[in-house]
């Protein structure tokens, strides 16, 4: 084992001669791709940054990672009082809408239960198709 | 999170070793290029955000993936091809070649034409002889000897296990010398 160590310490020796004796079109390419690479970088970094940013303007700054439970509690919460909030308006603004035929249909001229009358719709449809 | 300049100081250690690992695996220095390029990208992109120290093994995992996908896509793999005419044996010479290696690195004003020449001969039947190695085993040396990557993070890397790294790594060893030995390189 410590023989088969050394002899792959000599091999390693000789192969990091030969990188030191690389092409110089070949280490360029390799300088060029580095330099391509560390563009991506920026690019992958600001993007970090800005979500990072986004998500400490979101509460009001910090940067301790243990608030981070408290934080999801919160964003629960709040998902929970929007949702709830939303029901309430809903129904709500269902009733306004019901409110508003019901005072319709008590204002007008005929009672209600003419239009539960089959043969008043039958006129109507009549009446209707007959003016055309 | 690694710096710019961490990631470049990073990226400027590893990428001859990198083009030369992803070289022996296959053989079209194109290709060899686009695999570092790709992974030093995918580095980038996708792990900017990850401490200095844990670069080294994601860089690994990237490349050794990048050098698999490239099999892949290429489906018909390069057959082996040794020109074995073209090395003169190194029996003539006295000295032993690994040795010369490391005489150079130290004593490099005081080389000479001769010395050079051996180097470059026992640099080419090295490279060669890792050529030859099968693909795993190829791998599992690099990553554990040449990288310097312990068992687990060469297992991580290789996505095997460690007693897999250590089986290759055995073989690899002893295959490499006693191909080398065969063109009269000795440890």
């Amino acid at each position: 084992m410590k023989n088969e160590a050394l002899f792959a310490r000599q091999i390693c020796r000789v192969l990091d001669h030969g990188t030191r004796d690389i092409d110089p079109s070949i280490a360029e390419r390799l300088r060029a791709g580095r330099e391509r690479a560390l563009q991506h970088r920026a690019v992958a970094v600001e993007s970090l940054e800005i979500v990072g940013a986004g998500g400490t303007a979101a509460w009001g700054g910090g940067h301790d990672s243990r608030s981070h439970p408290i934080r999801t509690l919160f964003a629960i919460l709040a998902l929970l009082l929007g949702v709830s909030f939303a029901y309430y308006w809903n129904g709500f603004d269902q009733a306004s809408e019901n409110e508003e035929i019901d005072s319709a249909l008590l204002a007008d001229d005929l009672p209600p239960n003419a239009y539960l009358d089959q043969g008043f719709q039958a006129w109507l449809e009549k009446r209707s198709s007959a003016g055309e | 999170m690694a710096s710019r300049s961490e990631l470049s100081d990073f990226l400027a250690s590893v990428e001859r070793r990198a083009f030369k690992q992803a070289l022996f695996a296959v053989r079209d220095e194109d290709a060899a290029l686009d695999i570092v390029q790709d992974s030093m990208m995918r580095l980038a992109e996708k792990y900017a955000g990850h401490p200095t120290d844990e670069l080294p093994l994601l860089f690994q995992r990237i490349l050794q993936n990048a050098i698999r996908d490239y099999y892949r896509r290429s489906r018909t793999r390069m057959a082996r091809f040794v020109q074995l005419s073209s090395f003169e044996s190194a029996d003539d010479d006295t000295g032993d070649p690994l040795e010369a290696i490391e005489i150079d690195e130290e004593l490099s004003p005081f080389a000479t034409p001769h010395a050079a020449l051996l180097q470059a001969e026992t640099l080419e039947l090295v490279e060669e002889a890792l050529q030859n190695l099968p693909a795993r085993q190829r791998e599992a040396f690099l990553l554990r000897y040449w990288e310097g990557l312990d068992i687990a993070e060469t297992a991580a890397a290789m996505n095997c296990s460690e007693g897999s790294v250590k089986t290759h790594c055995s073989r690899a060893t002893h295959t490499l010398a006693t191909a080398l030995a065969a063109k009269g390189i000795r440890p």
